[in-house]
């Protein structure tokens, strides 16, 4: 204690450092409990598996083909059960006598869904909470909004178009893959059967429970002799070749089985359920990040800790002489460790409680301080961080020569100089890594962020319709919204700016298959968001033709159809909507490549129709209104009176200006960016206190050698040269060591972006004169004021 | 060589004011072996550190080589110093993390000698010193009266006109402390200047004139009578 108060700064910040360590970690951990929590509550996690597929085109997508559950029943004595489910969440209204909520996670499923996910049920039980055709199940929180403290079971509710009766009330039971507010069955299951031959659209989820988990790759096989059934001899048939001459030619579905106890982070698909997948890469990110920063700091505290120890070599030595064992020795300073460390923790729990909620924002998450297993990882740390921090230090001093302490001769110990300078070369290396990294990552944000998107979405908003209108209705609402001031433009189109197309289908041309994005549009949306044509002409009222089998292709669609000339080109499309067939499409237009997903992906091939074209893509989804500068929020009240009165009457008016919504789908990079630019200060901060400190004792312990040399002549100029040559070496030893790191895990990174940036040296060449500016203005700030000090004080009094 | 006239050095604390130095004056020519000698705290090392360019003056004047000091600026004498003055420590001050070569070599680094100049020049000296076989050693492998020619050597490297020596057989025995004034004797005689401090009438025995101080003054000088010369 009596050291605690004698160093004050460097015990301050000492205390600072760690505590930001261990802050650091605490947020990690938090992050990591909350992400593994996923499913562990479900004791059927490890029985339960979804079928994803790998598809020849578009890699592992969780979409299957609606009659393959019933089929695998079938011809499975290995699968239980089986449940089919719509692939997001729906919106609905929901309606129970005369109230009304708009319910955002509508889920539509087969009856067998609570099998699966057997939530706790507050009211009625699993089994008989969907056992009617009619039946919702409803979550608590839907419970109370609708119902207060009224018994719902029984009572009839609307959800959307459908009626039903509340069969059940559930309790989510924890962090869960799937979280519904309802569950209604009645319409999924007659789509199912409506689909029951489609083995060509993969439009559902699918779960399987297995009796054992172990049958795993048997099930596997089982599904894939379905395909190769099913599809593969189907389709072999009809273009006249052998099954096996189409397999190679065409491909076929993989199918793989994926528990549900590894879905959340380890899923071979992106966002597999409604609750998307946890982002591992970032956790790992995160977490090993945290991890550096805590060693930083430990490390700042050996290396004071032995530093300063020198200085109580003297207290060491004399307690041995006065009888004190090792162990007690050890014991002592152990103990100011626990005291320190102890400080650290409460610290950093403060620290953590005060930017929790910014931290939740930014990971889009509600984790709190608590829970039993947090406290526990909590100890752990302190542990850890004592037997790191505390041991070395304290068994190095213990060790000290009683002898060669009190004859004066204790500060040469190479050894310990060694172990100093060795571990400030480590810190170097990670300031370099962080400041290497945090530059290429502000690198490739800015550059997707600067990237020509191919359109312009200014002063254009984006209004989506709750529930699909009918494309006959489009001219009525344009003329009427065109008649609002300030309403300069209007189209519409089923695909947005940042979610791209709802659906893909794959065509086949020249002996090659194609999966396009359907993009289906009223005419004059290119215009309205100034997206380019590169030949051809767009559609046109003007063509009858246009409406029927006039289509417009991106040039990555071009590109894949091996087509240098595709204006004027046909090709069979087939159409699953509720005028099934095959239509024969022909191009008159292909169209500069535009980001439709966010520029960190690829563009993918498109395929460009107007509305009444393809009955699968017909229907009027969100409409699309430029509108002028002035008296904005007027022409959009203006447009919402409109919207509300005569459009839609049930649902509230939504909005969203494109350019915001679509610089959403990046946003999680830029936080990234900005996690990083954030933690690389906090780094080289810690770090460079490190080096402060070191340099302090460093300089302190060869106060005598620069007075010998100031007396033989040495100029300060050249006494600052000394000092501080071992530090850019260090520091250039460092920085060397981080590069490869640096540049393999960046490359890494970088490595999720569809257009990126490459490495250039640039990052590497101002990380190295950062840190060198850096470390010679600490270093050389404190040879200066040691240079300034009167040599006789060293000289004579040792 | 040197002249000093009412010299005066003041510490002053927060609370006392000590007079280290109270209006001395004395004179040391080219060629003198001069002794200050005198009990614990009476201002001898004080006027070493002085005499040496390391401390201040309060008042008077101090003239080496002709020039006033006092009121130089401190890299004037420091250039001054590094010319002119040859420092012997009693405890040696020698850098323990450089080895003998590079601890004599340093005088020469700092007066800007060139690289095949200063190799000649550390070698011709420990040859003259007898250490030529310890240069690659560092100062804690030898023993005291080793490291004791090594400083003197570093002292004596950029030829100085004057010795500065403080209590150089201080920390020896007496065989390696006869050995330090044996060499001091013979740079003596081969016309060096020095002026040493030490608290043993022997050692100043081997000096032409002892200067006895007190509480900060001159008590008195004498010549001693034992020449060197015909006793060696």
């Amino acid at each position: 204690m009596y050291q605690i108060r004698k160093n004050k700064l460097f015990t301050v910040l000492n205390i600072l450092g760690l505590s930001i360590g261990i802050a650091g970690l605490v947020f990690s951990i938090l992050y990591w409990n909350d992400e593994q929590s996923y499913n562990a509550w479900n004791p059927e996690n490890e029985n339960v598996f979804q079928v994803v597929n790998d598809q020849p085109r578009s890699g592992f997508l969780a979409y299957n083909v609606m009659p393959l559950g019933a089929r695998l029943k079938e011809v499975s004595p290995e699968v239980e059960e089986y449940c089919n489910f719509y692939p997001a969440y729906s919106g609905a209204l929901v309606e129970y006598a005369d109230k009304k909520e708009l319910v955002s996670k509508v889920l539509k499923s087969e009856g067998s869904f609570f099998s699966f996910f057997p939530f706790e049920f507050i009211r009625s039980n699993a089994k008989t909470a969907l056992k009617e055709k009619n039946n919702a199940a409803i979550s608590e929180e839907t419970a109370r909004k609708l119902f207060d403290d009224e018994d719902p079971i029984g009572k009839s509710i609307k959800v959307g178009e459908t009626n039903c009766v509340v069969g059940g009330v559930y309790r989510i039971s924890g962090k869960s893959s799937v979280e519904p507010a309802i569950v209604i069955r009645e319409e999924f299951e007659e789509n199912i059967k409506k689909n029951a031959e489609n083995w060509g659209s993969h439009t559902a989820f699918l779960v399987v429970k297995l009796k054992n988990p172990a049958n795993k790759e048997t099930v596997e096989k089982q599904i894939h002799q379905i395909y190769v059934d099913k599809q593969a001899t189907k389709e072999a048939k009809e273009k006249g070749i052998s099954t096996e001459a189409y397999i190679k030619n065409y491909g076929l579905d993989i199918p793989y089985l994926e528990q549900l106890k590894t879905a959340r982070l380890h899923s071979k698909v992106n966002n597999g359920y409604q609750e998307g997948s946890g982002n591992y890469q970032f956790l790992l990110i995160m977490l090993g990040l945290s991890v550096l920063i805590l060693v930083l700091s430990i490390v700042n505290y050996i290396n004071l800790a032995t530093a300063n120890a020198i200085k109580r070599a003297k207290e060491v030595g004399v307690r041995k002489i006065i009888g004190a064992a090792k162990r007690q020795i050890v014991g002592q300073f152990l103990f100011e460790t626990v005291i320190t460390t102890s400080f650290s923790i409460l610290f950093a729990l403060v620290i953590v409680e005060l930017l929790l909620p910014y931290y939740n924002e930014f990971l889009s998450k509600n984790m709190i301080l608590s829970s039993g297993q947090f406290y526990i990882q909590l100890i752990a740390v302190f542990l850890l961080t004592v037997i790191a921090a505390g041991v070395f230090p304290a068994l190095y001093i213990a060790n000290f020569d009683v002898l060669k302490v009190l004859k004066g001769n204790y500060s040469r110990s190479k050894r310990g100089t060694w172990l100093r300078n060795g571990m400030l070369i480590f810190q170097f290396a990670i300031a370099s890594f962080f400041i290497i990294g945090s530059y290429i990552v502000y690198q490739q944000v800015n550059f997707m962020m600067d990237k020509d998107l191919g359109f312009n979405g200014n002063q254009v908003i984006d209004i989506p319709f709750n529930e699909a209108k009918n494309p006959a209705d489009y001219e009525m609402i344009r003329n009427e919204l065109l008649r609002i001031k300030g309403v300069e433009e209007v189209s519409s189109g089923n695909f947005s700016f940042g979610g791209g197309g709802y659906f893909t289908t794959v065509f086949g041309y020249k002996g090659k298959d194609i999966e396009v994005e359907n993009m289906s549009m009223e005419f004059g949306l290119f215009d309205l968001m100034g997206i380019q044509m590169a030949e051809g002409r767009k559609l046109s009222e003007k063509f009858a033709s246009d409406t029927i089998n006039s289509v417009i292709i991106n040039k990555t669609t071009a590109a894949l159809m091996g087509e240098k000339d595709p204006i004027g080109k046909e090709f069979d499309f087939r159409d699953d909507g509720d005028k099934p067939g095959i239509r024969r499409l022909k191009v008159v237009g292909v169209v500069e490549d535009f980001n439709s997903y966010g520029p960190q992906r690829e563009i993918p091939p498109m395929l460009f129709y107007h509305l009444k074209t393809v009955s699968e893509s017909s229907y009027l989804s969100r409409i699309y209104v430029k509108i002028s500068p002035e008296n904005m929020e007027q022409t959009i009240s203006d447009i919402e009176k409109f919207w509300s009165t005569k459009l839609d009457t049930r649902y509230p008016f939504r909005y969203d200006f494109v350019d915001k919504s679509f610089a959403r789908t990046y946003q999680g990079y830029i936080s990234q960016r900005n996690l990083f630019s954030l933690l690389n200060f906090v780094v080289i901060l810690i770090a460079l206190f490190g080096l402060f400190a070191l340099a302090s004792y460093s300089i302190q312990n060869r106060m005598k050698e620069i007075a010998i040399r100031k007396v033989l002549g040495a100029e300060t100029k050249t006494l600052l040269a000394t000092l501080s040559k071992q530090y850019v070496v260090f520091c250039i030893i460092g920085f060397v060591i981080a590069l490869v790191p640096a540049y393999l895990l960046l490359n890494k990174w970088l490595e999720n972006f569809a257009y990126r940036i490459d490495i250039s040296p640039i990052p590497f060449i101002t990380g190295l004169f950062f840190l060198m500016a850096l470390t010679l203005a600490v270093v050389i700030s404190k040879a200066y004021q040691a240079t300034r000090v009167n040599v006789l004080n060293y000289l004579k009094y040792e | 060589m040197i002249k000093i006239q009412n010299l005066s050095k003041v510490f002053r604390t927060e609370e006392v004011e000590t007079k280290a130095l109270n209006e001395i004056s004395l004179e040391v020519k080219q060629g003198e072996f001069v002794t200050i000698m005198g009990a614990s705290g009476c201002g001898k090392s004080t006027l070493l550190n002085i005499i040496g360019l390391l401390d201040d003056v309060t008042s008077g004047s101090y003239q080496l080589l002709g020039n006033e000091i006092r009121g130089l600026k401190e890299s004037e004498k420091s250039k001054i110093r590094k010319q002119n003055i040859g420092f012997v420590f009693q405890n040696f001050n020698l850098i323990d993390e450089l080895s003998v070569y590079d601890n004599i070599e340093l005088p020469l680094i700092y007066n800007n000698v060139s690289a095949s100049e200063r190799k000649k020049k550390v070698e011709a000296m420990a040859e003259r010193l007898a250490i030529s076989h310890r240069l690659r050693h560092f100062p804690q492998q030898l023993s005291g009266g080793q490291q004791q020619r090594v400083a003197v050597a570093r002292a004596l490297i950029n030829d100085p006109k004057i010795i500065l020596a403080d209590e150089p057989t201080g920390n020896l025995d007496s065989k390696n402390g006869n050995e330090v004034m044996e060499l001091l004797t013979d740079l003596h005689a081969n016309g060096a200047t020095i002026l040493m401090v030490t608290h043993s009438d022997y050692d100043a025995s081997f000096s032409q004139k002892t200067i006895l101080m007190k509480d900060g003054i001159v008590l008195s000088e004498k010549l001693n009578s034992r020449n060197v010369n015909v006793l060696a």
